[in-house]
């Protein structure tokens, strides 16, 4: 809210204005329009301002601000209705369009645009517009162009129509926080609108500066429009978690749908699994007499979709039962030219200055040895994907599996998911990180509808 | 014994240093010996010593030898010259019979299998002048070399009399021809990448014999006799059972073994290499070659001694190459001047000509350590014979094919074939990588048996050796009086090469320190290193170059060779060259060198193998 405090800080000059303006070359439209549009509760600073322009003297300011706080209720109200009219019908692109349309048409001095343009902001999401550029484009449209322009340096130098940039700022504001780019047709739009150095145009260039190093930082990028059909969300899902290009996906079962003789319904959920080669050896090599785990449904945040999967894990192994594989000394050692040599016997260390690794404690964990997402989260269900493992992993069968899954009975869980609480906790890199973005940006809608 | 008196002559009068090789009786270099007798040449520059004795003189064959070899030679060279239809071979991916049997004739299947059994017996030396000429194409030298560098080496070498017997003569003969296999699907550093596996029959009489691919193996569909490597179960010291890898003789006639269809590779299309496998292939105890679980050994030796040919036949390659491009470069015309004339070209002319000089001198040099008495242990020499060499002639003959052009490039020229099949050079019996890592690090471990005790008094802090370090290494910074009396009144270096002596003699200096701090530095880690171990081996056959061209620089102008003089200026212009490389390896081996780019080098690799793609963005790509 930077931009708000720089744009009030000479509002006291804001007076001198009225005097320069005769000179302007549009001096019809100048005039009525700051105090038109001062009937807006929300910036009520603004209206300050602007009212200062016209009546300096602080008792007709402080009477005149009242009045127009009256008004305000009356203007927004009717903004308001426009959108709620055309919501009835549908709450569509082309419905907030012909708002818009509506709006410029009314009247050609479009007098109240800037309430107009705010209500038309906080109902955007509600029209599900929010991320596009074009109504964007149309909203800043709706302000008359030229007319906010300064055309001389006192002007140029002063806030120049201050709430009218306000709310420009707001626009793009808006835009920044649903992470939509500006694009040409916006500063064309701007520099008609509000001239080259205005604070918009500050705006957009910060946007423009900004946006375009930020647009990739994240390397594990999540679409906005995520997958409709469960199995393509499910193979997007279990491939971000397990970051393997060598894990495979498996479908082990697909969703169907099929009405008996009888007329029962049974409904076939989905199953999709994945599984790395490495996973799969590290599986083979699992001693027979301990148990393998399924665990879950631990929760997957992707953008505002939660998504469950479930572990096949197993405990770590203890160290008493760990065989290290020696290989052949003759076959790695030095002297030799065939492998190459892997091992010198020397009685030398790394000297510590070149010793550039770091101390990291190793935290023994159990291995997990594939993951899956099904349509169902009951045993029945990811007891076929254990049975379809076993096709590639044919030591399933001997091993017993323990399924502890969450469901409704939380007490009983609890005491036995003591010791692989952690395991849960292991996880959220993801999901908080998903947990923050929405918190942003509901902290953020808050704060462009203040 | 003219040639015997005549060397000795000429050593007195201008190498000091006695000649060593040809005090021993003629008889016994020609036969293996099993002795080995420890060979330090290059291990010992490690150390940042010259063990000059070993080096210098050149070693030479003598009037008998060099009389039998120019007999054996024309001949030969006739045979390639006019009755091997190279292209006809390459096209058609097989050697023709006639071809073959022409091969027999001439006694190329026996080179170095002794006279007893039938063979040439020639030695090491006259084996690799034989390289040169059977290098005419690249199929048939690889056939060759699989059956009697490799395939039947290890009857050679450690068969026992009555196996030498019993299958040498008919190898001799090219009646059977030999195979060796060892390389199998998802070779790795462990035992478990030798799937083949060998059971002693209940009656102890036999092993059975079952493998599941033994892929690559050179002469695999032709092979009558196969040396086999295979898993055993051993029991070691401690009473375990143990897998150790044991050698076998197979003869195809023992059934169940079988061999795939041959690979269609990009060269040496000639020679055929297929997958054989083994089933239940019955063999008798006594084809065991050495002992049981002692095949690893033997293997290595095999292929340890194998390499060093690859020098000669690289050299008569590209001395080839030169006769037919120079040739061309002399009457083609280019905007009216001979392609002669044209600086560039004539620089494509002086790198072969200097890669062939330098690849030659070593390979015979090493052939010539080979030879000495005692069978002394050449592996790492010959591992740098095989490096620069295979090297040295991919960069030759696609340097002879760029002085042709467009021409070069069709199929009409011998070039592109030439090139396809040199490039298997730098894969076989060892890839270079591999043979990187052990000539670097059998050298550091040499070294740092010898040097642990004194770094762990630096690293204590022992002011008497930290001080007589220090010493020495401003000693070496301010004079360059590096001294290992190469020159100078006794010295064993023409003086028309005392400025290369003195910049290889500072290299060595320079290396030897280097070495010591880097085992300092990484001690036993320095097997991860390497990048590092990289620039070693690289400094080190460089080293070993120098002194293979000065050894025989040297020689040829002493005992009065025509066109020494060209020799003395490749060789000045090799030393030259090779001095500031190592001097630059040297310094990127510093630490905090800003030469170094090693770091940066691993991030990209690791960036580019995480995603296994190329990451950048596209340069036409837009955020906007």
């Amino acid at each position: 809210m930077k931009v708000t405090r720089l744009l009030l800080r000479p509002q006291h000059i804001g007076w001198i204005t009225p005097f320069f303006k005769p000179s302007l070359h549009i001096p019809l439209l100048q005039s009525p329009l700051p105090r038109l549009c001062c009937g807006q509760g929300q910036r009520w600073i603004h209206c300050g301002s602007s009212v200062c322009k016209n009546k300096p003297d602080s008792a007709d300011f402080r009477e005149l601000f009242e009045h127009e706080t009256e008004k305000k209720d009356k203007s927004l109200v009717t903004h308001d209705d426009l959108f709620a009219q055309a919501a009835k019908d549908a709450k569509t692109k082309a419905n907030f369009n012909r708002v818009v349309d509506v709006f410029n048409k009314k009247d050609i001095r479009r007098r109240g645009h800037v309430e107009f343009i705010y209500a038309a902001l906080r109902k955007m999401p509600e029209f599900g517009v929010e991320r596009d550029i074009v109504v964007y484009n149309k909203l800043l449209d709706v302000f008359p162009k030229e007319v906010f322009v300064p055309q001389n340096f006192i002007q140029r130098m002063f806030n120049h129509y201050p709430r009218q940039q306000e709310c420009g700022v707001q626009v793009l504001e808006q835009m920044e926080n649903y992470g939509i780019m500006p694009n040409v047709e916006t500063k064309v739009l701007l520099v008609q609108i509000f001239g080259e150095k205005s604070h918009p145009m500050r705006k957009y260039q910060r946007m423009m500066y900004w946006f375009p190093k930020f647009k990739n930082a994240n390397p594990f990028p999540v679409p906005h429009e995520l997958p409709q059909d469960p199995l393509d969300l499910a193979r997007f899902s279990l491939t971000r978690i397990a970051n393997d290009l060598d894990a495979e996906i498996t479908v082990y079962q697909f969703p169907l749908t099929d009405i008996t003789e009888t007329g029962e319904e049974i409904a076939q959920p989905h199953i999709v699994g994945i599984q790395s080669l490495e996973q799969r050896s590290l599986l083979a090599k699992h001693n027979p007499n301990r148990p393998v785990f399924v665990e879950g449904p631990f929760p997957l945040w992707l953008r505002k979709t939660c998504v469950h999967y479930y572990l096949l894990r197993a405990d770590p192994v203890p160290p008493e039962e760990k065989i290290e594989e020696e290989p052949d000394p003759e076959l790695i050692g030095p002297e030799q030219s065939f492998f190459y040599p892997q091992r010198v016997e020397l009685d030398l260390n790394r000297d510590l200055g070149d010793d550039d690794s770091f101390d990291v404690d190793d935290v023994e964990e159990g291995p997990v040895y594939a993951m899956c997402m099904a349509g169902q989260s009951d045993q029945a269900t990811l007891a076929r994907w254990i049975c379809g493992l076993q096709e590639t992993n044919p030591v399933l069968g001997q091993i017993p599996t323990v399924f502890r899954l969450e469901s409704g009975t939380r007490e009983l869980q609890a005491a036995a998911d003591v010791h692989h609480s952690p395991e849960q906790n292991a996880e959220p890199g993801t999901e908080q990180e998903h947990i923050i973005e929405e918190e942003t940006l509901r902290s953020q809608g808050m704060k462009q509808s203040n | 014994m003219l040639g015997f008196s005549r060397s000795v002559k000429v050593s007195k009068c201008l190498l000091a240093s006695p000649a060593r090789r040809l005090a021993a009786p003629l008889q016994t270099q020609r036969c293996m010996r099993t002795s080995v007798r420890s060979l330090a040449y290059a291990k010992d520059l490690f150390l940042g010593k010259v063990n000059k004795s070993e080096v210098f003189p050149y070693p030479e064959i003598s009037n008998e030898e060099l009389e039998e070899i120019n007999q054996f030679v024309p001949p030969v060279e006739k045979f390639f010259g006019e009755d091997v239809d190279s292209k006809k071979i390459d096209e058609e991916a097989h050697i023709p019979v006639e071809t073959l049997a022409g091969l027999k004739a001439l006694g190329l299947f026996g080179i170095q299998i002794p006279e007893e059994y039938g063979g040439l017996g020639l030695s090491n030396t006259m084996y690799a002048r034989l390289g040169e000429i059977t290098s005419m194409d690249g199929a048939i030298a690889v056939t060759l070399a699989a059956h009697q560098a490799i395939g039947l080496k290890g009857i050679l070498m450690a068969g026992t009399d009555e196996q030498k017997a019993k299958y040498l003569p008919r190898l001799a003969s090219g009646e059977h021809i030999a195979a060796f296999c060892l390389t199998e699907p998802g070779s790795g550093s462990d035992a478990a990448s030798i799937q083949t596996r060998a059971t002693l029959t209940e009656d102890g009489k036999h092993f059975l014999l079952n493998g599941s691919k033994v892929i690559w193996i050179s002469n695999g569909g032709l092979a009558d006799i196969m040396t086999v490597f295979a898993r055993t179960e051993v029991l070691d010291k401690d009473g375990q059972k143990k897998d150790k890898i044991t050698a076998f003789i197979v003869e195809k006639a023992f059934g169940g073994v079988t061999s795939g269809k041959p690979e269609d590779k990009l060269g040496i299309r000639g020679s055929n290499t297929c997958e054989v496998t083994f089933e239940d292939t019955k063999v008798p105890v006594e084809n065991v070659i050495g002992e049981v679980g002692g095949g690893f050994k033997i293997a290595m030796n095999i292929l340890n001694s194998g390499r060093f040919s690859m020098g000669s036949a690289s050299a008569g390659m590209i001395k080839r190459l030169i006769e037919m491009t120079a040739e061309y470069a002399g009457t083609r015309k280019q905007f009216n001047r001979k392609l002669a004339d044209f600086g560039m070209i004539q620089e494509k002319f002086a790198i072969m000509a200097q890669s062939a000089f330098v690849m030659e001198s070593m390979a015979y040099l090493t052939a010539g350590m080979m030879d000495r008495p005692g069978f002394p242990d050449c592996s790492v020499e010959a591992a740098m014979v095989k490096v620069f060499s295979s090297e040295g002639g991919w960069v030759c003959v696609s340097e002879a094919l760029q002085v042709l052009g467009g021409v070069g490039y069709t199929k009409n020229y011998p070039f592109e074939r030439y090139l396809r099949d040199c490039r298997i050079l730098q894969i076989f019996e060892g890839t270079n990588e591999i043979l990187r890592m052990y000539i670097a690090l059998t050298g550091m471990q040499y070294a740092g048996k010898i040097l642990t005790g004194k770094i762990k008094y630096m690293k204590k802090g022992n002011v008497g050796v930290v001080f007589e370090i220090l010493g020495k290494k401003l000693k070496g910074s301010l004079g360059r009086n590096v001294d290992f009396g190469l020159t100078g009144k006794d010295g064993v270096v023409h003086p028309s090469l005392t400025e290369s002596a003195k910049m290889f003699e500072q290299n060595v200096a320079l290396f030897g320190s280097t070495v010591e701090s880097l085992l300092y530095r990484y001690g036993k880690t320095i097997v991860d290193e390497q990048l590092v171990l990289k620039r070693v081996a690289d400094t080190l056959i460089n080293l070993y170059a120098m002194t293979a061209v000065l050894s025989r620089a040297s020689r040829s102008i002493s005992v009065g060779l025509r066109n020494h003089d060209d020799e003395v200026l490749l060789a000045n212009t090799f030393c030259k060259e090779a001095y500031f490389k190592n001097n630059y390896w040297m310094t990127q081996l510093q630490k905090n060198s800003p030469e170094n780019n090693d770091a940066n080098l691993k991030k990209i690799a690791q960036a580019v193998l995480e995603k296994r793609a190329y990451t950048c963005s596209h340069p036409l790509d837009r955020t906007y």
